[in-house]
């Protein structure tokens, strides 16, 4: 909504700048976002006489116009179709600066000089009308700034409307607000009805068929009208609202609409072709041409309005093209209706348009202003076009729509705003606002029919609030709640986890909740689906049953911005239908660890690639800070896995994961080519707290250790020589640990070289070295056994 | 004491005297004191000669390496000051160790305070589903049955008629129902909005919202809390300012602005488009429809709920000028907020 700072001035007779109307009326509710000066591009702008034109020399679209601008004449060249000899222009002198920041210079247009612009209205910024020059209405004065001229010494002011207030999209709605926040009395804009000739009535009939659909159809006729541009006055306003002028009569139902939001239509009354009206849903085959041009089908779920048989404009949404007023047209047949909002917005929401007049209905105009406005803006068209208002108002309201009345309790007002408010500021503020306020207490307060946002004692407190403004309600200690907030183990696991991955050097990720059901099939199959109904995009129709997809694509990316010390992980939930019809959906909180790439080095420790094991590293750390039952990596096929390098995660029985190499023809999907590994894991079952760790008595005796190093296939697995040598060591092994792991051409083809460390000790006692010997006898004659090991002595 | 096990003291206490040297003086000093042919070197490396011939060759190595050890420690500790960039022997400019500490998500490190600052404040925290019905996004909150929201423009729908929750004031409507007043929760969590992906808009964003709900709450309790958020988060000096507004839960309805911190004082920046005040929340009184929905008496007990976008806090308070970096999961992002 876009409202001309002197128009707000009329109305309310307030003399405030167009900055304090903005603030006040911002903190009352109605918030202006923009403030724009008129004439901001019209320094240097004055009125021309266009003398005499001839065609440029070398150009065929362009001519040479001899403009006088009061003591001057200048030869300008012009490139308009519409320029013809003797209007008055708008000529941008040297100097000038027009919109988009060009500054008029005298320059040479195709070999000839030209000094100076015949403007557009889109060129002074007042209007995106570019089709050609503006002419401008003949009484102006040649050689006045446009500006003074034309009175666009203004400035606009650009609200931005909350859904709940249909009174605001009108000139008048906001400046009633004005009016309350000031004091002053609003100026309703009356004319004085003249009606002529026998009674509209006796001969012209509405016949509403859905009296819930159209609670309220009026008609007024004005005859006699010479359709022609409207008075600048009328024009300008127009404008700086926004809308483009078209004619006297087209205009005067916009214009009415602006001020009083009461959106009317005039047909053309011969074209209607009789003396009904006729309201009813649209059948099937029906069709209208609208004013737009567009032919539409209307069908059972489309409100029309008809000549008594054929269907002549959509109920409160667009006007038809059959009955549309022409430079011919004489007789008006003025509409003005009060529409089911829902049937408007469905309406235009099935025909896929949204015009000024359906943004109203659809919000609520007041139907108990019409048959005031109706004569309003009967008597505008008949005082612009020259003709009469014929006598009678043909109103169909079989059941008026009372005004909401409600009780208003003081106390209950102080209690709520957190100040206490006198019955006196409240009937002043409800009052100003145009309620009408009893007197007592409770107060009885009967909300005009204009506000459809009015149904409850806290509607009207939140009036009283606004007005008073907000910034005048004290702060006060919270009153109290409840003694304790308890922090819930989720979040404590959350942040716990988060905090021990990035201890551990891993950078946290975020995914968007989105993902595409072609990826999810290679990367979840066995995980069935949320699809999205109405998606933003075709790869992003579901929200996500796995969270590889993200991580894969942050690594994607990262490779590609040669970001590539990649330990990245995210916690999230990932979505799954529900099991059955009734039931909601599940939702299951997952990590997933993603690293790929290169660690970076330093004088000390050389860079090197990363690999799986600093993925399963992470894994069986954050296990053991949370004291999880063993965490185990098995063999087993996983969908985005190689094999060989593809494994189940089970947290003591459970099955919680999958960890591996990603292939690599799905990595290239993501534009990876390096080895990516990714492991994710659900989180369900592991956020319960911990036991609580029992403390263990420090050594009193010392310790022995041993070194063993083993060379056995590279077939062999590490973690079952630790386990054979944990067993084998007996009771007097502390701790267990591979230091060194190797492989190399001095051991041969398919082998490796496990290096043990094997700490000994006692509760209580110092070992000797034969008992000491004797575990590790034990140790490598196992592994001897088992893995056919070669001890190596050093 | 063997032979070995002299030298190694030796070695030892020669390291704690070099490193309380500190002068390239003194530090010959104690060369000359420790090295010289009268010095307790040369007396321990003459005892070789009492060492059994079988193992001589083995202890004279041991002994000849740990000597050139020492030398090194006077030779190394005196270049570090010529060269004069260190002291005592250690260099403190060079890098430490390097140890990688991860980055948490700024939008995670940004709702986790929010959290904690609220929390503070005595309120619990309470998650709900993200894929939610219509009636705890929608009609539970007095949203009617025609609200643009609703509008698949708006709001992802899935399969079996249930959304992907708009807010995370889903989780009061659930909260109310189960609980009984006084009750002070915040809602942490993920929401989505049916939009083109831009600088400035996205598919997913997160939100805080919070409400409480007790005898005798006033808007005055509300500003009250949220003032004490505002400086504790963004600092006690900062002037508010509360614009009536409107959204379907809460009434009255209110946009929070808070003094613009960023640019030149008074003056602004391209944040706040020179306007001086940035919006960072919304909220209001609860509506009484709203409490009602839940079984509430609505005249013994009243409300009031806040909510805040958390991406635009991060974006604000950290400058970040383009939301899509919050997902992309750059790592030169990321790290930035280690």
């Amino acid at each position: 909504m876009q409202v001309p700072h002197s128009w707000l001035q009329e109305l309310t007779g307030l003399d405030w700048s167009a900055t304090e109307m903005a603030d006040r009326l911002t903190m009352a509710g109605t918030a202006c976002e923009q403030i724009d000066d008129v004439a901001a591009h019209l320094d240097r702008v004055v009125v021309g006489r266009v003398e005499s034109l001839r065609p440029h020399p070398n150009a065929d679209k362009l001519r040479l116009a001899t403009v006088s601008t009061g003591g001057a004449t200048d030869e300008i060249v012009c490139g308009a179709p519409n320029v013809a000899v003797g209007q008055m222009v708008a000529v941008a002198q040297l100097g000038a600066e027009l919109v988009g920041g060009l500054t008029i210079k005298a320059a040479k247009i195709r070999g000839v000089e030209s000094r100076g612009m015949i403007c557009s209205q889109a060129e002074l910024g007042l209007s995106d009308d570019q089709a050609g020059i503006w002419v401008l209405p003949e009484d102006v004065v040649v050689g006045q700034p446009v500006a003074e001229a034309l009175s666009l010494n203004d400035s606009v002011l650009h609200f931005e409307l909350t859904p709940n207030r249909a009174d605001s999209m009108s000139v008048l709605g906001i400046a009633r607000d004005l009016a309350a926040l000031s004091g002053e009395t609003l100026r309703y804009p009356t004319r004085d009805l003249h009606q002529e000739g026998d009674d509209l009535n006796q001969h012209f009939s509405i016949d509403v068929a859905d009296t819930e659909a159209c609670p309220r159809f009026t008609v007024r006729v004005i005859r006699d009208v010479t359709i022609g541009p409207s008075p600048w006055w009328l024009q300008r306003r127009l404008l700086l609202a926004g809308v483009r002028p078209i004619s006297n009569v087209v205009d005067v139902t916009n214009y009415v609409m602006l001020e009083y939001g009461n959106p009317s239509h005039a047909f053309d009354l011969d074209k209607l072709g009789t003396n009904k009206i006729g309201v009813r849903w649209g059948q099937a085959g029906e069709r209208v041409v609208t004013l737009d041009g567009k032919e539409r089908a209307t069908g059972p779920e489309i409100l029309v309005v008809t000549n008594g048989d054929k269907a002549v404009s959509v109920a409160g949404v667009i006007g038809g093209a059959s009955t549309e007023i022409s430079d011919e047209t004489t007789n008006i047949c003025l509409e003005m209706a009060y529409w089911n909002p829902g049937v408007v917005r469905r309406c235009r929401k099935k025909l896929e348009i949204v015009t000024d007049a359906s943004q109203r209905f659809e919000k609520g105009a007041d139907p108990n202003a019409i048959e005031a406005v109706s004569a309003y803006a009967a008597q505008l068209i008949a005082d612009l076009g020259g003709g009469t208002v014929q006598n009678g108002f043909v109103d169909t309201y079989p059941r008026p729509i009372q005004r909401p009345r409600i009780e208003l309790r003081t106390a209950r007002c102080g209690e709520i705003l957190g100040y206490p408010v006198t019955t006196e500021r409240i009937t002043e503020i409800l009052t100003g606002l145009e309620f009408d306020v009893s007197t007592g207490d409770p107060l009885v307060v009967d909300c005009p029919t204009w506000r459809h946002d009015m149904e409850r004692e806290i509607d009207l407190i939140e009036e009283v609030g606004r007005i008073n403004g907000y910034d005048i309600v004290p702060d006060v200690d919270v009153a109290y709640g409840p003694l304790v907030a308890p922090r819930h183990r989720i979040d404590i696991f959350r942040d716990e986890l988060r905090t021990q991955l990035c201890a551990g050097g891993f950078d946290e990720c975020m995914g968007h909740g989105l993902g595409s059901s072609q990826l999810a099939e290679k990367l979840a199959p066995e995980r069935p689906l949320v699809r999205i109904v109405n998606p933003v995009s075709e790869d992003l129709d579901i929200a996500r049953n796995n969270l590889y997809q993200h991580m894969l694509e942050s690594i994607g990316h990262n490779i590609n911005h040669r970001n590539l010390d990649l330990r990245l992980f995210e916690i999230g939930r990932i979505y799954l239908p529900p099991a059955n019809d009734a039931g909601e959906g599940t939702e299951s909180l997952r990590l997933v660890i993603g690293v790929a790439g290169e660690m970076t080095g330093d004088w000390r420790n050389p860079s090197r690639s990363l690999d799986f094991y600093d993925l399963s590293g992470a894994l069986i750390a954050t296990a053991r800070h949370f004291r999880w039952p063993e965490l185990t990596l098995r063999p087993e096929a996983i969908p985005w896995a190689d094999a060989g390098a593809s494994f189940a995660i089970r947290v003591g029985d459970c099955l919680l994961g999958a960890a591996g190499r990603v292939d690599a023809q799905l990595a290239r999907q993501f534009d990876i080519k390096l080895p990516v590994y990714l492991a994710e894991l659900t989180l369900d079952s592991l956020v319960a707290a911990a036991p609580d760790v029992k403390f263990a008595p420090l050594p009193r005796y010392p310790a022995s250790s041993r070194d063993i190093a083993a060379v056995v296939s590279t077939d062999v697995p590490v973690g079952e020589m630790l386990a054979k040598a944990t067993e084998a060591a007996g009771p007097l092994l502390e701790s267990i640990r591979l230091f060194d792991l190797f492989t190399g051409k001095q051991l041969g083809e398919g082998k490796q070289s496990v290096g043990i460390r094997l700490d000994y000790r006692a509760e209580d006692r110092s070992l000797t070295s034969d008992e000491v010997d004797a575990a590790q006898k034990a140790v490598i004659a196992a592994l001897q056994a088992a893995f056919t090991a070669e001890i190596r002595e050093n | 004491m063997s032979l070995l096990e002299k030298l190694s003291s030796l070695e030892q206490e020669i390291t704690e005297r070099i490193s309380q040297a500190d002068s390239l003086a003194s530090l010959k000093e104690l060369e000359i004191k420790y090295l010289g042919r009268k010095g307790p070197l040369n007396e321990i490396m003459k005892g070789l000669g009492g060492v059994a011939p079988k193992d001589r060759k083995a202890v004279g190595q041991k002994a000849n390496a740990a000597r050139k050890a020492i030398q090194a420690l006077f030779a190394d500790s005196a270049s570090h000051y010529e060269t004069g960039t260190r002291t005592a022997g250690l260099d403190p400019t060079r890098p430490g160790t390097h140890q990688r500490l991860g980055a948490a998500h700024i939008v995670n490190q940004t709702m986790s305070s929010l959290c904690q600052t609220f929390h503070g404040m005595g309120f619990e925290i309470a998650h709900g589903p993200d894929i939610e019905t219509d009636y705890y996004n929608f009609e539970a909150l007095n949203f009617p049955p025609d609200h643009p929201a609703r509008d698949m423009q708006d709001t992802f729908f899935v399969d079996g008629g249930r959304l992907l929750r708009t807010h995370t004031t889903p989780v009061q409507a659930r909260e109310l129902e189960r609980r009984k007043p006084p009750i002070k929760v915040i809602m942490p969590g993920k929401t989505f909005r049916n939009e083109e992906i831009t600088t400035r808009s996205h598919v997913s964003f997160h939100q805080v919202d919070g409400f409480m709900v007790g005898e005798r709450i006033s808007m005055a309790d509300l500003k009250a809390v949220l003032r004490a958020f505002t400086s504790a988060y963004f600092g006690p000096d900062l002037k508010l300012k509360f614009r009536p507004s409107f959204f379907p839960f809460t009434e009255p309805s209110m946009e929070v602005d808070i003094q613009c911190w960023l640019g030149e004082e008074g003056k602004g920046c391209q944040l706040c488009k020179y306007t001086g005040w940035l919006e960072i929340l919304g909220c209001g009184m609860i509506h009484p429809n709203v409490l009602e929905t839940a079984g509430i008496d609505s005249e013994r007990y009243t409300g009031y709920a806040f909510g805040i976008g958390v991406e635009r806090i991060a974006m604000l308070r950290h400058g970040i000028t383009d939301i899509r970096y919050l997902f992309n999961n750059n790592t030169r992002f990321l790290r930035q907020f280690v």
